[in-house]
């Protein structure tokens, strides 16, 4: 009644639903990938594109692909997989699509953290970032504990920090210099523009350090969904894995965050969608994984198409991501849970 | 008292609260091995607590919870989870989950991150739907079944378990009586059938003494009667324990105490 598939020592059941689910999440990806790859501003064949990727084609070509547009498609993949991960991570974990990172002020920690860590050290912008988020989350957490955590309450604890701390990074960024300013005005809004290889590299090094403990995660997280009685009647020890999540959702924020800025909605959305898309009732990681890249991705493409202004991804992300939290905030008050 | 002759599962004077109140105060209790207890009471007695303790999902301040003459809470929580297995109250689901991927996950302390399938999974799944009766029903949604069906699938979790112990807060709750019935005919099955030893807090008495082979009365998180049907639903008892006046008769057609309120 039910398939497995073995990989050495590693038995899980076959589903085939979420499978295809990811093999059409990944084309699509591949897909913006290589349109993003070709497209812009020096618009280059499917042929010069290849070319100038495996290093045969003109210089400036292979400049702006290998320099430029790589980087950048990399940089956002990396980003938007990160932020999709801790995503669904933590809102299965408090079993509400409300309580994403970038909803409950991790995101924007982690951001204030980074801005500071600019602003007072020229650096430092991860070590900053994951500081920011860290504290966030402690923070959050704090104020919202009565003898336990109720996710509604902790949701709107979160996006009072969340307001405060966005605040706090408008007020960092009146205390530098115009020029400084201007250029951190763009980041805050989540922005790709620019992309040095190290920021990709960054990225994906994150994503390759983190995103075992999050498929190890998976796996009781899928049962964390439940209830908490349910889960620990299972064996499952909550606070410990709790702790874990959070901890992890904080390290990819603060990853994401450091190399693309605080990109809004791309958490919030990803899981959702990546549960719709797989019909499955777990955290659905790996697809939530794909849906964030993939609409880091085309928010990055989108804003790209759009020409002289070089608008930061953010601003698509969010343009994407406002209706779907509408949505979802429909959906909540009418189960009559907010 | 040596290994041999002490039940499985017992509480030694274990005192349980929340933050000011006190719920359970040094409360001593055993349940009997391959036995059906149902624990009753007046709302507020306790009796959840008490569940809840027995299957370490809330601390205890004093006293210990004894599973095989150990303490549960010094044993590894996925060990504790393959002898003992608990259904909370109006247990929860997230929405599109299918009554396969439910019964599924109650082989989680048999599995790892690594061995997340195995033959003995599906063996042990296979088994607890055709238990609960639910064959036909395993690719059905959650929320799409009835009332009744929707209880038999959590049972069916709980078996996937493989548990030696079973323990159920109110499994009857919301069902309409014929419901009721079928679920604790089910119940009462799987522990003549299968050995399991069961420990429910139920509402209805009448219920209780229909059902069960042992019965723990609760009042004011004290045990007030324990023992057979016929020795603790009588009519002192319902009035110490419920202030209800009432006459006991003897049910004709089962020989089990039922209660007939004044």
């Amino acid at each position: 009644m039910m398939r497995a598939v073995r990989i050495g020592p590693v038995c899980a059941p076959l589903r085939p639903r979420p499978l295809a689910a990811s093999l059409g999440l990944s084309l699509c990806l591949a897909a913006l990938g290589l349109a993003a790859l070709a497209w812009g501003g020096y618009p280059l064949s499917a042929g010069e594109t290849w070319q100038a990727a495996t290093g045969r084609g003109d210089a400036v070509a292979a400049m702006i692909v290998l320099e430029h547009r790589l980087p950048r498609i990399l940089t956002a993949i990396g980003a938007g997989a990160a932020l999709g991960l801790a995503g669904a991570m933590v809102q299965t974990m408090l079993r509400n699509p409300l309580a994403a990172p970038d909803i409950i002020g991790f995101v924007a920690g982690a951001n204030a953290g980074a801005l500071l860590a600019a602003l007072t050290t020229g650096g430092m912008i991860v070590g900053g970032a994951l500081a920011g988020g860290a504290l966030t989350a402690c923070a959050v957490v704090a104020l919202a504990w009565r003898g336990g955590l109720d996710a509604h309450r902790l949701i709107l604890v979160g996006v009072g920090a969340n307001l405060t701390l966005g605040a706090t990074a408008d007020l960092l960024l009146s205390f530098a210099d115009e020029r400084t300013a201007a250029d951190m005005a763009r980041w805050l809004t989540g922005t790709l523009h620019a992309r040095s290889p190290e920021d990709a590299a960054l990225a994906w090094a994150g994503l390759a350090l983190l995103s075992p403990a999050a498929l190890w995660l998976g796996f009781p997280l899928g049962r964390m969904a439940l209830s908490d009685d349910l889960a620990a009647g299972l064996g499952l020890r909550l606070a410990r894995l709790r702790l874990a999540v959070a901890a992890l959702a904080v390290a990819l924020v603060a990853l994401a965050v450091s190399v693309a800025g605080p990109l809004p909605f791309v958490a919030f959305v990803s899981g959702p969608i990546a549960r719709r898309l797989t019909r499955c009732a777990g955290p659905a990681l790996a697809a939530a994984a794909l849906t964030g890249a993939t609409v880091t991705l085309g928010a990055d493409l989108a804003a790209r198409m759009v020409p002289t202004f070089r608008l930061p991804a953010g601003v698509f992300a969010a343009m994407a991501g406002a209706p779907v939290l509408v949505w979802l905030l429909w959906i909540e008050a009418r189960r009559r849970r907010l | 008292m040596s290994q041999r002759s002490m039940n499985r599962l017992r509480a030694e004077e274990i005192s349980v609260g929340y933050p000011g109140r006190t719920v359970l105060d040094a409360m001593s209790l055993d349940i009997p091995d391959g036995k059906v207890t149902a624990i009753v009471g007046p709302n507020a007695c306790g009796k959840s607590t008490l569940l809840r303790a027995l299957a370490r999902l809330i601390p205890t301040q004093g006293g210990r919870v004894l599973l095989d003459g150990r303490p549960i809470e010094k044993q590894r929580s996925r060990q504790v989870a393959r002898r003992l297995a608990i259904l909370p109250q109006s247990p929860a689901a997230p929405e599109g989950l299918t009554v396969l991927d439910l019964v599924r996950r109650g082989r989680t302390p048999h599995q790892s991150v690594l061995r997340q399938w195995s033959r003995a999974d599906a063996e042990a799944v296979e088994r607890a739907l055709s238990l609960a009766g639910l064959e036909g029903l395993s690719s059905r949604m959650l929320d799409t079944l009835s009332g009744g069906q929707r209880q038999r699938a959590w049972i069916a979790m709980a078996l996937a378990q493989d548990p030696e112990l079973l323990l159920l807060d109110e499994p009857t709750t919301y069902l309409d009586l014929p419901r009721q019935i079928e679920l604790l005919a089910l119940i009462r099955q799987l522990n003549r059938d299968a050995g399991l030893t069961v420990a429910m807090v139920l509402h209805d008495v009448n219920l209780a003494a229909r059902f069960a082979d042992h019965i723990v009365a609760l009042k004011d998180g004290k045990v007030r009667r324990q023992g057979p049907p016929a020795e603790v639903v009588t009519a002192e008892t319902m009035q110490e324990v419920f202030s209800l006046p009432c006459t006991v008769i003897r049910d004709p057609v089962h020989g089990r105490p039922h209660v007939i309120p004044a």
